[in-house]
């Protein structure tokens, strides 16, 4: 299949997909409703990415990827909002808000901040578990989780001093700042272009930055450690760092995307963070193809559009559309489990799945003698 | 990607598919269904953005049966403007409740509605930070049967610095609330407590936006009206049981007991662990536990034995004694054959008829949302379910009473008195 | 993935030519490592140590300082005991047993085939609502006779353990079977879709709402005390459904063929289908026994909680799984000591923290007990490196 395609394909593809991408925006109102799932799929896909680093691509079966939501939303929440009333930092924001009390810093800043606290927080969960086998990280990830979903909703009772408390609980920081663009403005509430532009743009961050690992020494060093991890180490790579360098990466997107979309929503709200959202994260990626990238892309946006879309636009209006009067919201978990028991029986191995793991499964291939070769192989 | 492959291809296709699906029916109607006729030009549209999924919809349920109810007592009409009613979720499959994202597009949905003229939501005081700003920004009124939080619409005690004027970006106001806010509610509740003679009281909250605001109320209140709260514990709502925490209400020597929440949080095993270790106690709670699915035992409420010792307080007065009441009660037990309605179901009902009578009062601009909001902020005095009210200039009701209920031997809360308290912290 | 716990070997100087920060780093959680093995080696003393201490420091503090018992005209009564230790100890350890009963499905599932059933808890949630819709046709109640109260539970016992074991095994065969080849975790995720499918069909059941059920047998009685300890009837119940059942349990696996096999299958699968073990059939066996066993957690669970709920099932399955693994994932006795553990520690949390806090509590523990004992409490039974 790889050698039916020259070369140049590839990149021609690529910039077709930019290209369709930029201008998506423009085949929809402003306030799509469609708009509005691509968005949040396209943030998916970017959590999916991060996700997909830790456990498809590294091995380690992360349960608590919801902690880097948070954090990352949550760091707009205390740098973009006014939270933090006693404060007065102001960073690069518009106007209108270089007015309001508490710390404003332009949006650029507070993604690259949830990056690198998120990259920490990273370290610091995966520090536990560099010993541990398999299933055992996965309690220790989904325990980290937990203590920070219930911290988020407890956060509401730790005072901070002057009257501040370390987060809204279920109430909600509210009244996030919008992005705020120097010489041109702030992204609306109304209008979806600016956002969907913006979070585009993250995701082929995203992307560039994955592609390019996955063909580094580190790339390859974070599949020799899944694959075996003795010989890994006997081959001279430093497993405590590589471990430690794929939660920093993968945790670094879950910031990125959970800052966006804490913008995005306007509200940070300790609902969110629960235990369920690891696991939808976590089926993006398998669904999509454990350790390849355009698996995770394509899990990412098919969840997000399921979701977002698909059970809430296109299948609730579907008994109205035939005249009967029943509500299928009723059924939506049913549906949604359904969904995804049917994607997983029809295909296993994902939708996408990553070319080593293709080969692995592919049935034995006959040997003939003009593939008995001993020229370069295409070593994709 | 070296010698092109093919999985960038399929991920284009994939999305070109959506793309293409998403664009012929980017133009349908949202998260919900629609009801009602549509003749274009003399129809308006009413919006209700509630959680339908998950254990809320142990509440929403009821609202959107008193909704649908009010609209078919009036015909499907509003004066002379047929109305289209949509009902969307707020909340989404993968959450099981509601989820900024669903709400934020409901609110746009309405918000770029042209027919669009009133809009029934949300639920949860969160959501309702996430769909105001938007509604606001498209200058649609924006009326809520259940928000509480004082934020929303005040700055006083137990708001967040900067509330309310965050959520209006225009300045100009759109949210209105027909139940009044915590502060009345816990004013009332105390007023209930020291009345019955409670000298300690326990009060645990479900850690939602409703319950741990009305707990964080009572606290700021309990002085005016000499009661003694010995502590407010936030519990999980998911937990099994709740003994330890009775026990914990034992030694704090409590005899009574408030639960700020709503049913579907653990209402119902708290109270029953709380009356298993305080025999003698006094039960209390807000209109988030006033209904038959927690009083009564049929329907999986507190046993008989323990539900006499409730006391509960619900926006609504004694129902029969007010203009529709009785038409409402009767209509509401044909059509969904239940005698005692939810309070959700009264709240629902009386969001739907103030929209259609606002609507048919302004004849021929009922169709104009501009004049609609006008028409509602400018309410005095209107008679409903709910008793005769109006709304001051942040949007509140003017309604300051609540209504206090006991419960009937067959599990049923039945109206007992009217309290309105003088003393809040606004 | 191959189990590297006994060959340890020592990561090699710095490649060069990777950044020098990033080698300080390394260095640096080098000797944090090598920090954690040294307690390690220390062995059990610590873990125990680690066990302990939540309820050694208030047992302490309560003999010490004295707490609060109650209130008598306007004045706090301070007691020096440990009767609200034991308090804590005795709910603690009922609650623990439910737990357990549904953390050794987890745990015989994943040692047979390596699989974290998150649908196992929604079968537990299936098995309270079918345990409570007999009660009707049985004509249990409230007015019903000790006796009849006795038997009844006996018939819906056996009626509803029969019907989660047949739907556990139905799920596998539906949706684990045919992924059998697959990577390891692609059933994870049919397992999180039939959660939710379950879900859907307790929510359409009994509603939104979590709803009580008759106290059939009057839960919170106490049976007598011990030590200022008041024991209920609830407490007996769920040891006498749980003790009986691990016993029985142990005996079919150590005992008959049938558990041999799932011994074999669980340590080879392939040496097992070698030695003429049908596989497939011991992977049913497995799942329909584990199926059960969540079935009787739900019966007593509806007994001794006198309420359900269609959400119940995830917040229970969260605690078993966590039971499972920190005793040792495939190891039964494992699951059982992780189950009343946890069961403790929510108790203590519950009373002493504040429930708010219990299940970051909760899983502090699990990251503490993981970090000293990385193969969970008993250690674990499942299939060698290979």
């Amino acid at each position: 299949m790889t050698a039916l395609l020259p070369a140049w394909w590839s990149r021609v593809l690529a910039a077709a997909l930019v290209v369709f991408g930029v201008l998506l925006p423009f085949g929809f109102g402003t306030a799509s409703g469609f708009m509005n799932a691509t968005i949040i799929a396209l943030a998916f896909a970017v959590m999916s990415l991060g996700l997909n680093i830790v456990v498809g691509v590294a091995g380690l079966l992360d349960l608590g990827y919801v902690a880097f939501y948070a954090i990352g939303a949550y760091a707009v929440g205390w740098f973009g909002s006014e939270f933090f009333s006693r404060v007065n930092v102001h960073v690069l924001v518009s106007p209108v808000v270089s007015e309001l009390p508490g710390i404003h810093l332009s949006f650029l800043l507070i993604l690259v901040a949830a990056a690198a606290i998120c990259a920490a927080a990273g370290v610091v969960i995966g520090l536990p578990t560099l010993r541990l086998r398999g299933d055992y990280i996965a309690i220790v990830t989904l325990a980290f989780g937990e203590i920070i979903g219930v911290v988020a909703v407890n956060g509401q009772s730790i005072s901070l001093g002057g009257g501040m408390t370390l987060t809204a609980g279920n109430l909600g920081i509210s009244a996030v700042d919008e992005p705020y663009i120097p010489g041109i403005g702030s992204f609306g509430l109304l209008d979806l272009r600016p956002w969907y532009w913006l979070i585009f743009a993250i995701l082929l961050v995203a992307l560039f930055v994955n592609l390019r690992i996955r063909d580094s020494r580190l790339g390859r060093a974070w599949v020799a450690l899944r694959e075996d991890e003795v010989a890994a180490v006997s081959m001279g790579i430093p497993l405590v760092r590589t471990k430690l360098l794929a939660y920093a990466m993968g945790a670094a997107f879950g910031g990125m995307s959970g800052a966006f979309l804490g913008t995005y929503y306007t509200e940070v709200n300790a609902g969110q963070f629960q235990f369920g959202f690891s696991i939808f994260i976590l089926a993006m990626v398998i669904i999509g193809g454990l350790g390849s990238i355009w698996g995770a892309v394509t899990g990412g946006l098919l969840l997000g559009y399921i979701n977002n879309w698909l059970i809430p636009d296109v299948l609730n209006n579907l008994p109205s559309a035939f005249g009967f009067s029943f509500q299928l919201t009723q059924v939506e978990f049913g549906i949604f489990g359904f969904l995804l028991v049917i994607t997983m029986v029809l295909r296993p191995q994902g939708l996408l799945p990553e070319r080593r793991r293709r080969q692995e499964l592919t049935a034995a291939i006959p040997a003939e003698d003009s593939q008995l070769s001993t020229g370069p192989e295409d070593a994709a | 990607m070296k010698k092109g492959n093919l999985a960038p291809a399929l991920a284009v296709a994939a999305i070109a598919a959506l793309a293409v699906a998403g664009c012929s029916s980017s133009s349908s109607t949202g998260s919900g269904s629609t009801t009602g006729t549509t003749a274009s030009g003399n129809t308006v549209d009413v919006y209700s953005s509630l959680p339908m999924v998950g254990s809320s919809s142990a509440q929403t349920i009821p609202m959107v049966n008193g909704i649908k109810l009010a609209l078919s007592q009036a015909g499907g009409m509003a004066g002379k403007f047929h109305v289209r009613y949509i009902e969307l979720n707020d909340a989404t499959a993968a959450a099981g409740k509601w989820d900024p994202s669903q709400t934020q597009a409901n609110a746009r949905e309405a918000a770029t509605d042209k027919n669009a003229v009133y809009y029934i939501g949300e639920f949860n005081s969160g959501a309702s930070e996430v769909s105001i700003p938007i509604l606001n920004q498209g200058g649609l009124a924006q009326v809520s049967p259940a928000n509480t939080y004082v934020g929303l619409t005040t700055s006083l005690p137990g708001s967040a610095p900067g509330e309310p004027a965050k959520y209006y970006p225009t300045g100009t106001r759109n949210y209105l609330r027909i139940v009044p806010i915590d502060s009345i509610q816990a004013a009332s509740d105390l007023m209930v407590m020291h009345q019955a003679g409670c000298t300690k009281v326990a009060v645990a909250n479900d850690k939602e936006a409703y319950g741990a605001g009305l707990a964080q109320l009572l606290g700021l209140e309990k002085s005016y009206y000499g009661v003694n709260i010995v502590s407010n514990t936030g519990i999980d709502p998911t937990a099994a049981n709740f003994r330890s925490y009775a026990a914990t209400t034992k030694t704090e020597g409590a005899n009574c007991f408030f639960f700020a929440g709503i049913v579907s949080n653990g209402a119902v095993q708290i109270t029953k662990d709380v009356a298993a270790a305080l025999p003698a106690a006094k039960i209390f709670g807000g209109d988030g536990i006033c209904t038959s699915s927690f009083t009564q035992a049929s329907q999986g409420g507190v046993p008989a034995s323990i539900a006499s010792r409730i006391e509960c307080t619900v926006a609504t007065q004694n129902l029969p004694s007010y203009p529709g009441g009785k038409r409402f009660l009767s209509a509401y037990k044909s059509a969904y054959k239940v005698t005692d309605p939810d309070p959700y179901a009264i709240y629902g009902y009386g969001a739907m008829q103030l929209g259609l009578s606002t609507i048919a009062k302004l004849g021929a601009n009922g169709d104009n949302k501009a004049d609609v909001l006008k028409a509602l902020f400018a309410t005095r005095d209107t008679q409903s379910v709910l008793g005769t009210f109006g709304f001051n200039k942040d949007g509140d009701t003017t309604l300051k009473s609540y209504g206090v209920y006991k419960i009937a031997t067959d599990g049923v809360p039945v109206f007992f008195e009217t309290l309105t308290p003088t003393k809040t912290v606004g | 993935m191959v189990n590297t716990t006994t060959i340890t070997p020592e990561p090699p100087a710095e490649l060069p030519g990777l950044p020098g920060r990033l080698g300080d780093l390394g260095a640096r959680t080098r000797v944090l490592a090598g920090l954690l093995a040294k307690v390690r080696g220390a062995g059990g003393l610590v873990l125990i140590a680690a066990l302990a201490a939540l309820p050694l420091y208030y047992g302490i503090t309560d003999l010490v300082n004295g707490y609060q018992a109650g209130v008598v005209a306007g004045r706090p009564v301070i007691h020096h005991d440990l009767s609200k230790l034991g308090f804590n100890f005795a709910e603690g350890l009922s609650d623990g047993a439910i737990w357990a009963l549904i953390a050794i499905g987890y745990t015989l599932v994943y040692g047979i085939i390596e699989l974290i059933n998150f649908a196992h808890g929604d079968v537990f949630m299936i098995g309270s609502f079918t345990a409570v819709g007999l009660w009707g046709p049985l004509g249990l109640g409230l007015s019903t006779s000790a006796l009849g109260v006795a038997g009844g539970l006996f018939v819906t016992l056996l009626v509803t353990m029969a019907v989660t074991g047949s739907l556990n095994a139905g799920i596998e065969r539906v949706a684990y079977r045919p992924l059998r080849n697959a990577p390891k975790l692609a059933p994870l995720i049919t397992a999180v879709g039939f959660s939710f499918i379950l879900q859907n069909v307790g929510l359409l059941w009994r509603g939104g709402s979590p709803q009580s059920v008759a106290d059939l047998i009057g839960a919170q009685h106490k049976v007598f005390t011990i030590g200022g300890v008041p024991i209920l009837r609830g407490y007996l119940l769920a040891f006498a459904v749980m003790v009986p059942l691990v016993i029985a349990l142990t005996w079919f696996i150590g005992s008959t063929r049938a558990g041999k096999a799932m011994r074999a299958t669980a340590q080879d699968p392939e040496a097992a289908r070698l030695m003429g073990i049908n596989v497939d059939s011991t992977v049913s066996l497995t799942f329909a026994l584990g199926g059960a066993l969540a079935g009787a957690g739900g019966l007593v669970y509806a007994v001794y909680e006198t309420n359900v709920w269609y959400f119940q099932g995830f917040q229970a399955g969260l605690m078993a799984f966590t039971a499972a693994v920190m005793g040792g994932i495939g190891n039964v006795r494992g699951a059982v000591l992780g189950g009343l553990i946890i069961g403790v520690i929510q108790s203590l949390s519950d009373s002493r923290i504040g429930p708010e806090w219990t299940e970051a509590v909760v899983f502090g523990y699990l990251i503490a007990i993981m970090v000293l004992r990385p193969k969970g409490l008993l250690g674990e039974q499942t299939r060698e490196a290979g």
